[in-house]
């Protein structure tokens, strides 16, 4: 049975319809890149998702709830986390503080399985080197510390899906390599992996199946490797007289 | 003998104290929900209202201080659920718009349900509970209950909810993506501070042995909202600091010779100026930059 089944999803907002009969399942333990160009609608099928949209027509099925109506907080309960583009970090709040909110927020089952809070929350910043700062204040973090956190606070509170937007938007290049080591470490624990990106080398490093979102649709999906010189993604992602990537 | 001891000018000292002490709860409670919670909930003093008229309108029929503490909580507890039911259906200038049209609502009911409430007349001859008659036993009650109160706050401080507060103030979809729930959190956060509301309003109306639809126009509002400010927004000390600070000036003002009916629009004034450079100087920080997706 796939962990998310998406079927028919269809979004309009002001009259326009951003997402059209949008279907696809994920499987437990895959990672599936999500590219497709701006406006294409990725960010919104993750606000859909996530609950924080609702859609105009079809179901969401995480494990075997139906979840087309459920709210965001409870989504999350379920285990469904979420990495924004624009980092989720309370900035005013200390690192420790940015940890301990979220592992707070987890169901008590959960809660008492990562045993002290204290130390999930140390084990939580040890992991992404950030242990000595854990009394600052988040927003004196850079940008890509940030995006460490963010992605660590996810992981550390026991999700099984997690929906990465943009991961390594404004990071350097020697984070996003630890970005993917944590994405690897996600997989290597059996965890699922929604990850909206533009940079296609690091989607084809990292993923076991892309989405290709195109004006809300879904327009190709499969291996990295099989659609990278497929001449639909070239036209819509590159224009039609790109050279493959 | 120190000046302190001084025996004809304790009873401005206790009123000093007693003053403080009934402010202080309720201030610390809309911290955590303005200032903490950056919730624009203009509404206290419409819950103060009816938790007032609640207390003495109760204890003035039974003659019972317990009853009338319980009616004046209860009349909070289901005023700030309503509040609390609005904030998370409105946005967070649609709350602030109405939670100003509830209050005048509320308040055009105190004034003109005169069989009742005996409308502009007010409430005369409020008892005070038997054993705090005298000034020193009443700023020693108020000042115990205030201790309390503040220990509370600064203990809610370090919890759970504070953080869910915080969280959703600076990011609501970040913080319900982690699963922080707005309705749970904000629910809390207006009972408590109805709670505090409702225990202001019981010792004020005693203090001054009178319950007087005045003490609850708008403006009276402006000193909540102001301390509020001038404290750093959502900081317990920093609110603890205000009211002392505000308290002693407000009191202060008396001793101007100028007539009372100048000395009012007067500190309204200087409140008025002190909530503008207060909000000047937090502009960067008193709301925090709302971010989307």
């Amino acid at each position: 049975m796939p962990i998310l089944s998406v079927t028919h999803l269809s979004l309009t907002l002001n009259s326009q319809q951003i997402l059209k009969n949008v279907t696809f399942s994920v499987e437990q333990g895959e990672v599936i890149g999500l590219i497709g160009p701006n406006g294409s609608g990725k960010t919104t099928l993750f606000n859909v998702l996530s609950g924080f949209l609702k859609p105009t027509s079809g179901v969401m099925h995480f494990r075997d709830a139906d979840i087309t109506s459920v709210s965001p907080a409870q989504r999350a309960r379920l285990g469904i986390g979420r990495v924004f583009q624009n980092f989720g970090i309370f900035r005013e709040m200390t690192l420790e503080e940015n940890v301990l909110v979220a592992l707070e927020a987890l169901p008590k089952e959960q809660r008492m399985l990562l045993g002290s809070i204290k130390d999930a929350v140390k084990g939580t910043l040890d992991m992404v080197g950030l242990s000595h700062h854990a009394k600052k204040k988040a927003g004196s973090l850079s940008g890509g510390q940030m995006r460490l956190l963010e992605i660590a606070r996810t992981l550390k509170s026991g999700k099984e899906l997690f929906l990465l937007d943009e991961p390594t938007a404004g990071v350097s290049p020697k984070m996003t390599r630890q970005v993917a080591d944590l994405i690897g470490e996600l997989k290597k624990e059996g965890k699922t992996v929604l990850i909206i990106e533009h940079d296609l080398p690091f989607i084809s490093q990292i993923c076991d199946r892309v989405l290709v979102l195109d004006v809300g649709e879904v327009v190709l999906s499969g291996a990295p490797r099989e659609i990278k010189h497929d001449k639909k993604l070239q036209e819509i992602y590159f224009g039609a007289d790109a050279a493959p990537y | 003998m120190p000046r302190f001891y001084n025996l004809p000018e304790m009873p401005f000292f206790f009123h000093l104290i007693t003053v403080i002490a009934i402010a202080l709860p309720a201030q610390l409670g809309y911290t955590f929900v303005f200032g903490r919670g950056k919730i624009l909930h203009f509404g206290p003093i419409g819950v103060s209202t009816v938790a007032a008229y609640g207390t003495f309108l109760t204890l003035n029929a039974t003659g019972s201080f317990l009853l009338g503490l319980c009616a004046g909580v209860l009349m909070a507890l289901a005023f700030s659920l309503l509040f609390a039911w609005l904030s998370f259906r409105l946005d967070s200038d649609g709350l602030g718009i109405m939670s100003i049209a509830v209050y005048l609502a509320l308040f055009a009911v105190v004034l003109n349900w005169t069989s009742l409430t005996r409308g502009a007349l007010g409430l005369p001859r409020i008892p005070r509970v038997p054993f705090a008659d005298s000034a020193m036993s009443f700023a020693l009650l108020t000042t115990g209950a205030c201790v309390l109160w503040t220990l509370f706050f600064l203990w809610l401080d370090r919890t759970k909810l504070a953080r869910q507060v915080s969280a959703l103030a600076e990011g609501e979809w970040h913080a319900k993506a982690l699963g922080i729930s707005r309705a749970g959190a904000h629910i809390a956060a207006f009972v408590i501070l109805g709670l505090t509301l409702a225990s202001d309003n019981f010792f004020y109306a005693q203090y001054y042995h009178l319950l007087h639809p005045s003490d609850y126009y708008f403006p009276a509002f402006v000193s909540l909202l102001m301390i509020t400010v001038a404290g750093k927004p959502g900081s317990t000390p920093g609110a603890i600091i205000a009211t002392i600070l505000l308290s002693l000036l407000k009191e202060g003002l008396r001793f101007l010779p100028f007539p009372s009916a100048v000395l009012g629009p007067l500190r309204l004034m200087l409140f008025g100026i002190i909530l503008l450079a207060a909000v000047w100087i937090q502009r960067d920080t008193l709301f925090p930059k709302k971010r989307t997706i």
